[in-house]
């Protein structure tokens, strides 16, 4: 489900079924990096769109966690912290953050959440039509981790 | 030069009238064709949106047929994709929607290695048989929308989802 009052909604009542929290990652730097920054972006949010249709009655795609590329680790990392213990405190059962940000694959065991971690495509240059290949493919393979992960749970 | 010379009256009647005649249809041409318009629009578009689907090579083996459409959300105008499960049931086309009638996930075809030949949804393990109808015992409580479809030059064309009457 979206993050928008409908769905929202839909999520109220049902939660019961609705155990899976999706949060995508993005670092925003400005200046020379400001055009990567603006590609690993775009990426990430037509994955995660893409990802939310495939799962819609089981995930809640949030707003994704934002933060300044030159900020210290520590701090960003606390940040998020906090955001994962509110998600889990209410009754999300399981927390998947999609990021393209290297420097998270270090802190991915201190979260209780999964990390998942995939390289930015540039994805400017293609038509729509390929764009939408390229992100089914990736799509496809997410299914399976997320499959996996709700299975190890039952 | 011809006998019946042309007066100073009569010329300017004449392209008065010519002048005043091009302004009275400059401003009647635009208000006709807006009063037409509705009835042009509705011959033009149609709701069907067509697919690169080929009727032809449709198999009794259901395929993925992805369509886009532009959809007007409040201002923002932006393309849609859709998707359908087209297959032959005889010589009827079958377009299933893939959005899965417990709470929206897309069904796929034929990935659960339990249950093979059928549409499963990987949220809540909702199945449902070939020609849709939703199994008894998994979460879906219908049987999945069936995409009305056209046939126009070979093309599949598919139109708004509806849901399905129970059987």
């Amino acid at each position: 489900m979206k993050w928008i009052p409908q769905e929202v909604e839909t999520y109220l009542n049902a939660k019961e079924y609705v155990d899976t929290a999706v949060v995508p990652l993005y670092s925003v730097s400005v200046g020379g990096e400001m055009k990567q920054s603006a590609a690993a972006a775009e990426f990430i949010t037509l994955l995660t769109s893409h990802l939310e249709r495939q799962f819609t009655g089981r995930i809640v795609l949030f707003p994704p966690f934002t933060y300044l590329k030159n900020d210290s680790t520590e701090k960003v990392f606390n940040e998020l912290h906090n955001w994962e213990s509110s998600i889990f405190q209410s009754e999300f059962k399981h927390v998947f953050y999609i990021t393209s940000e290297i420097e998270w694959r270090e802190s991915s065991e201190k979260l209780k959440g999964s990390l998942i971690w995939l390289p930015a495509i540039p994805l400017e240059q293609m038509s729509d039509s390929q764009k939408l290949t390229i992100i089914d493919s990736q799509v496809k393979q997410l299914l399976t981790l997320f499959t996996q992960k709700w299975h190890e749970n039952m | 030069m011809s006998k019946e010379r042309v007066s100073r009256r009569q010329f300017l009647s004449y392209t008065l009238t010519g002048v005043g005649g091009f302004m009275a249809a400059g401003m009647l041409m635009p208000m006709v064709r807006f009063a037409v318009d509705p009835v042009l629009k509705t011959e033009g578009a149609g709701n069907f949106i067509a697919t690169k689907q080929k009727v032809s090579e449709i198999t009794d083996e259901p395929v993925r047929v992805d369509f886009t459409f532009k959809q007007k959300d409040a201002w923002y105008e932006s393309e849609v994709t859709n998707t359908a499960w087209v297959y032959k049931n005889g010589d009827k086309i079958v377009a299933l929607s893939p959005t899965c009638k417990h709470l929206g996930c897309t069904v796929n075809w034929n990935t659960d290695k339990e249950h093979p030949n059928q549409f499963f949804c990987p949220c809540h393990y909702g199945r449902y048989t070939k020609d849709g109808t939703n199994i008894k015992g998994t979460p879906p409580l219908h049987p999945l929308d069936v995409y009305p479809y056209k046939e126009k030059d070979g093309f599949l064309y598919l139109g708004k989802a509806e849901p399905r009457k129970e059987a």
